[in-house]
């Protein structure tokens, strides 16, 4: 009896422990991929490559008519001056979200930009470097966006999403400038009802937004 | 239109879909005339490769004519029978550039769970669940294949479409498995594997300078098969201990390369077997890397091991010790389908390659589901069931 108490109680503390252990594990991994934050702003670097010279890179930019058409299905650009534009980024549900923004030169293959009108307080900047080893491009961008109180408060970013636009849009103008298109396997033929596909393009969205850079 | 569907693990069924449409400048829309069974489907059939969604259809290894094509298409005219290789790349990225184009940065739209798994996300694979990017597959009467002018290449008139399918590809992965090997000349390759891949991979090596060919399997008839086609000698791995047999054969030294073109699925006789197998089943190891451990072990010091067989995630009692202290070289992955079908399609249409034989259960879609029966079972001496989803 005494022995399968001794037991027990040994069970109940390696399982205490093992808890413990595993809700550290989480804390520190959570702490981890939390975006950094400075004076108020959480900061995120992000960067990918671009098989193309600068000179290409910042001539997709330039290029409006190619850029409104690379970007058709995603958003569309306005400019209202100088260096404000607006934004309307459509969602594939249908509703879109939109947003102003100026939009500076800092020089040569240098800028940056501050939403002044949106949903999310934000602001960041993108440079462009040659990639060593003939690999064409490095995009650099820094994306520094606030999230409410109530949730800075909690410690929590929030807002992830401006992470996950930031890494998606990434992706999205590599292909642009390398392919001239973005694939979208949503509307493939398949053999699900409209129910099973409603599920399925949920999953597609989980596997198509963010990503590496 | 009609199409084999993925219904659940194991269950494969005949719907009627939507067809495809031309969805970017790049598209071709292929109508497919014969469309492969692959070893590797049998993956995701029985859900080892757990990202296939309800509805998706399969298949990834075909041939056809093309019927459409976007604005951005200028090499694929309509009317075109074409090959069109099972991975999909952009041809502007940097990994397209260099001919590598299985690694292709901007064929998966939807990266994330690879990367996730793997690190990076290697290219887009038509037909091979939502992993590899969503592609609706070839076992259907149209498929839209996105950079045609990159993925498909007309066939060399003649050519049976039951043949020519095969270089999609079987015979790709067999050609980089072979190609992995550096051979130089007068080299004794081992391959593990008599199915369609291994096979090929053997003929490759043949051709690219092995003086002898020793295939690895246990169904007499695959190995008969193999003997009789290419002329390899053969091992029975059911009733011959392989490990020993192969050192004698080549007097103790070993192959100089290993070729394993079997996958996570892999077959063996013994407890070591039985062993993975329940692991495997009770997911405390996604793969069984049976013919791995064994290419390894019977590689040559300081030779090449080339892997071509589908790996998708964890292996255990890998013996990174045998490969570290015999100086291994090893190579593996999804073959670069671009960079190898224009050859490989000259090798067919002067008869140095003839990859016909495989297809030894031509059938109609309708049959499909019997068609991968027969296949996983390997009944009937099937070597490949060919889809053909225009036969009513």
């Amino acid at each position: 009896m005494s022995s399968s108490n001794a037991t027990r109680w040994a069970l109940a503390g390696a399982a205490t422990v093992t808890v413990l252990g595993v809700g550290r594990v989480l804390a520190r991994r959570r702490r981890r991929h939390q975006p950094d934050r400075v004076d108020g702003w959480y900061v995120v670097h992000r960067g990918i490559t671009v098989d193309r010279p600068v000179d290409a890179v910042i001539g997709f930019w330039t290029d409006r008519e190619r850029l409104d058409r690379g970007l058709a299905e995603w958003a569309t650009l306005e400019q209202l001056g100088d260096n404000r534009w607006r934004c309307v980024a459509s969602d594939p549900a249908g509703g879109g979200t939109e947003w102003r923004a100026e939009i500076t030169v800092d020089g040569p293959g240098r800028l940056s930009w501050r939403v002044t009108d949106g949903p999310v307080a934000q602001q960041g900047r993108v440079e462009l470097a040659p990639a060593p080893q003939d690999r064409g491009t490095e995009i650099r961008a820094e994306l520094r966006w606030r999230s409410g109180p109530v949730r800075r408060a909690l410690g929590l970013a929030g807002g992830g999403d401006p992470d996950i636009a930031l890494r998606s849009g990434l992706r999205r103008i590599k292909s642009l400038i390398e392919t001239g298109q973005v694939l979208d396997t949503r509307h493939d033929p398949s053999g699900r009802s409209p129910k099973q596909e409603q599920a399925t393009d949920r999953v597609r969205e989980k596997l198509m937004a963010g990503g590496r850079p | 239109m009609r199409a084999l569907c993925w219904e659940g693990v194991g269950r494969l069924a005949v719907r009627d879909v939507p067809e495809p449409t031309i969805r970017s400048g790049g598209d071709i829309i292929v109508r497919v005339r014969a469309s492969s069974v692959c070893g590797s489907d049998l993956h995701l059939i029985n859900g080892y490769l757990p990202a296939m969604r309800e509805g998706d259809i399969l298949g990834h290894e075909f041939m056809g004519e093309v019927v459409e094509t976007g604005p951005d298409v200028q090499r694929i005219k309509v009317g075109d029978r074409v090959v069109v290789g099972s991975v999909v790349a952009c041809g502007g990225c940097w990994y397209c550039r260099t001919e590598q184009y299985s690694l292709c940065d901007n064929s998966n739209p939807q990266p994330v769970f690879t990367e996730k798994l793997w690190g990076h996300s290697p290219a887009g694979i038509l037909g091979y669940s939502h992993a590899a990017g969503g592609y609706s597959g070839s076992h259907a009467e149209y498929i839209r294949v996105p950079f045609g002018d990159v993925g498909a290449f007309t066939v060399p008139a003649g050519v049976p479409d039951d043949s020519v399918v095969f270089a999609s590809d079987a015979m790709p992965t067999g050609w980089m498995a072979a190609d992995f090997c550096g051979l130089k000349g007068g080299e004794v390759v081992a391959v593990w594997g008599a199915g369609g891949v291994g096979q090929m991979a053997a003929r490759s090596a043949q051709i690219l300078g092995a003086e002898r060919v020793i295939v690895i399997d246990r169904l007499p008839e695959r190995l008969a098969t193999a003997a009789q086609r290419l002329g390899v000698e053969t091992i029975n791995y059911a009733e011959t201990d392989v490990l020993e047999a192969l050192r004698e054969l080549t007097a103790g030294r070993g192959p100089d390369a290993c070729i394993e073109a079997v996958g996570m699925e892999s077959h063996d006789v013994g407890p070591t077997y039985t062993y993975d197998r329940a692991k495997q089943t009770a997911r405390l190891q996604t793969d069984r890397p049976t013919s791995v451990r064994q290419a390894i072990m019977a590689c040559r010091k300081g030779g090449t091991v080339s892997i071509v067989g589908v790996y998708g995630g964890l292996v255990d009692k890998f013996p990174l010790g045998a490969a570290m202290n015999k100086a291994l070289v090893l190579r593996m992955g999804q073959m670069h389908a671009q960079r190898y079908i224009p050859m490989l399609l000259d090798r067919i249409a002067i008869g140095e390659i003839d990859p016909g034989y495989l297809a030894t259960h031509p059938m109609s879609l309708e049959q499909g589901a019997r068609g991968y029966e027969i296949f996983q079972k390997k009944e009937e001496g099937c070597l490949r069931t060919v889809l053909h989803p225009q036969a009513a």
